[in-house]
């Protein structure tokens, strides 16, 4: 069970890229050489997610060993990387306590970001640490009930969560997340 | 430069490299432009070297392993013909390189033990562990590589006042290991092996240690596999005659704690899914199936225990009332257990049914197991109710719980 990262994003309503916000990785259970090109994929999927989630909604996608969990409420969207045995649940009570950090933090200042933060969170960086053992996210669970009333919409591609006619191909290809290498290694 | 020398060149001049990776050419200018730290040893096409991480180029894998075969054939020829002292630094030197490039290569694993072998000397089989290590660290499923280690442990063996602490590496690198290629059946089953090398006090710390990594990695039935082979090793150990009767107090308490926690993890997963996906149905299966199957290992070794304790006549009447009052709540709490998996909320419904079955098949097996404690079954057990729960939870199954509940 493992949480490869957490990110925030800012979803534009335009259909232009979202926003990074906030992000926080652990990429050290992957190869010296494999973590650039892993670094890249995670931002470019978080993006690629963010953009295709409506307001309000959740959905899980799976991707290669990842499922990538997305919640969007009003604009402002929590992403998590978990692998397949995180518990669905405990992932989007995490999401939503991170959302809920965020806006005590920053308020609604996110919504005049127009480019990447590169500023550190420290708090999302230790609830990367924390909630690598999903009791901890159970204890979230208890004080959220509201999580039960929302269905959360699963995909089982990350080609289903495009519109019809996009293709993940040409989204890599058109991608500044990607250098070449993370391109290749893809096909 | 000879690319074959570069690759020595490099290997040399940085002892402490401990991990090979392959990049693709593109990567050398983003791995050149990121200059924190120290700088890198690199050509900019072929080879990179920083923070004692090799990187080669995925183009140079194939001419580089071609040199490699044929200088390590070369040296072996030799080697065998002449049986010349200098030419073990040949065989060396090039059988380590054609193995970071292919790990499999048994004639070049067999080579190296050929060598050490005749040399006899510590720090040489301390050399293998470290080659060992770095081949695993690019291809961590390389059975050769992992019986390599086994073979170094085998060889030191009384020769190495440090075994034990070398021990405790090896299983700390299993676990690394792991955490990077999961289900690696090669490293966890180096690990189990290691087991039979260890101390009292190593056995009950890795015990203690592993716990946590495998409630964090349910879905990987290794550690649990490893876990058991280190429970069996401590009844065994119980058993023996210089055991001290404080042990054996010491062994149930571990046998405790095992079905406790085993206990809070199946509760964990009760009811937790409730927006199944089908694969995600198949892992959360493989899941709940590994933590019931670690928990018909851990009864059925401790009705054993009891079994053997009520029928030893030379047993104590004392131990005996003993015996029966722990077996008693051992049973209650297992019914207790199946009480509460098989209680259905209403919206959790396909949870509820694996859980259901998982824990109603698990307390038919139990029956089965030590068929003359049956009797205590049945009076505490409902066998009418559970069928007509069965039948309605899993109707599918209703042949298998006919059969087994007549």
């Amino acid at each position: 069970m493992k949480i490869t990262a957490l990110l925030v994003l800012k979803c534009n309503p335009e259909g232009t890229d979202p926003v990074i916000l906030a992000n926080a990785l652990d990429v050290s259970h992957f190869g010296y050489f494999q973590r650039s090109s892993v670094k890249e994929f995670i931002v470019f999927v978080a993006r690629t997610v963010a953009s295709r989630t409506p307001p309000s909604q959740r959905q899980s996608v799976q991707h290669e060993e990842y499922k990538v969990h997305a919640y969007n409420r009003n604009g402002i969207c929590s992403l998590g990387f978990m692998d397949d045995h995180y518990p669905v649940r405990s992932a989007f009570s995490l999401l939503n306590q991170v959302l809920d950090e965020y806006q005590k933090n920053f308020g609604d200042t996110w919504k005049t970001v127009q480019a990447d933060s590169t500023q550190p969170w420290p708090y999302l960086n230790e609830a990367l640490t924390k909630f690598q053992d999903p009791a901890e996210a159970d204890k979230l669970l208890k004080i959220q009930r509201e999580l039960d009333e929302t269905k959360i919409i699963l995909h089982k591609t990350i080609d289903s969560v495009l519109a019809r006619g996009e293709k993940l191909d040409s989204l890599v290809e058109k991608s500044s997340d990607l250098s070449a290498a993370s391109q290749v290694w893809k096909s | 430069m000879d690319l074959l020398l570069q690759f020595q060149h490099i290997l040399e001049t940085d002892p402490l490299i401990d991990e090979v990776g392959f990049v693709h050419p593109t990567q050398f200018a983003t791995l050149t432009e990121d200059s924190t730290g120290d700088a890198a040893i690199s050509d900019g096409t072929t080879f990179w070297c920083r923070d004692h991480k090799l990187g080669v180029s995925t183009q140079a894998i194939l001419p580089l392993y071609n040199a490699a075969k044929r200088a390590f054939i070369a040296a072996m020829e030799e080697y065998k013909s002449l049986g010349d002292d200098g030419l073990e630094s040949e065989v060396m030197k090039h059988s380590k390189a054609l193995l970071l490039l292919s790990s499999d290569f048994g004639t070049a694993w067999n080579s190296r033990k050929l060598v050490v072998s005749k040399k006899q000397q510590l720090s040489m089989y301390m050399g293998e562990l470290l080659l060992s290590a770095l081949v695993l660290s690019c291809s961590p499923k390389s059975d050769q590589a992992w019986s390599h280690r086994r073979w170094v442990i085998k060889s030191i063996r009384g020769k190495c006042s440090a075994l034990q602490e070398i021990l405790g590496k090896e299983s700390e690198l299993v676990e690394k290991i792991a955490e990077r290629s999961k289900m690696n059946y090669r490293a966890w089953n180096h690990r189990c092996w290691l087991v039979s090398y260890m101390t009292r006090e190593q056995v009950l710390h890795e015990l203690k240690k592993s716990r946590n990594w495998a409630g964090l990695h349910v879905a990987d039935n290794c550690c649990f596999h490893y876990r058991r082979r280190l429970i069996l090793w401590i009844l065994k150990d119980s058993k023996l005659e210089n055991a001290s009767p404080g042990y054996s107090v010491e062994v149930s308490e571990v046998w405790k704690e095992e079905l406790n926690w085993n206990e809070m993890l199946i509760k964990r997963y009760i009811g937790r899914e409730v927006y199944a996906l089908s694969t995600k149905q198949l892992n959360y299966a493989l899941i709940l199936l590994a933590l019931w199957l670690h928990r018909r290992f851990l009864s059925l070794h401790w009705m054993k225990q009891f079994a053997t304790n009520l029928h030893d006549v030379s047993c104590h009447s004392e131990l005996k009332i003993r015996t029966s009052n722990s077996f008693n709540s051992f049973i209650d709490n297992e019914l207790h257990l199946l009480n509460s998996c098989s209680t259905a909320p209403d919206n959790y419904f396909e949870d509820f049914q694996a859980q259901a079955t998982y824990s109603a098949t698990y307390i038919l097996w139990l029956t089965k197991q030590i068929p003359e404690f049956w009797s205590e079954f049945q009076e505490k057990l409902t066998i009418g109710n559970l069928k007509t729960m069965m039948s309605k939870v899993c109707p599918e199954r209703s042949f298998l719980w006919d059969s087994l509940i007549d």
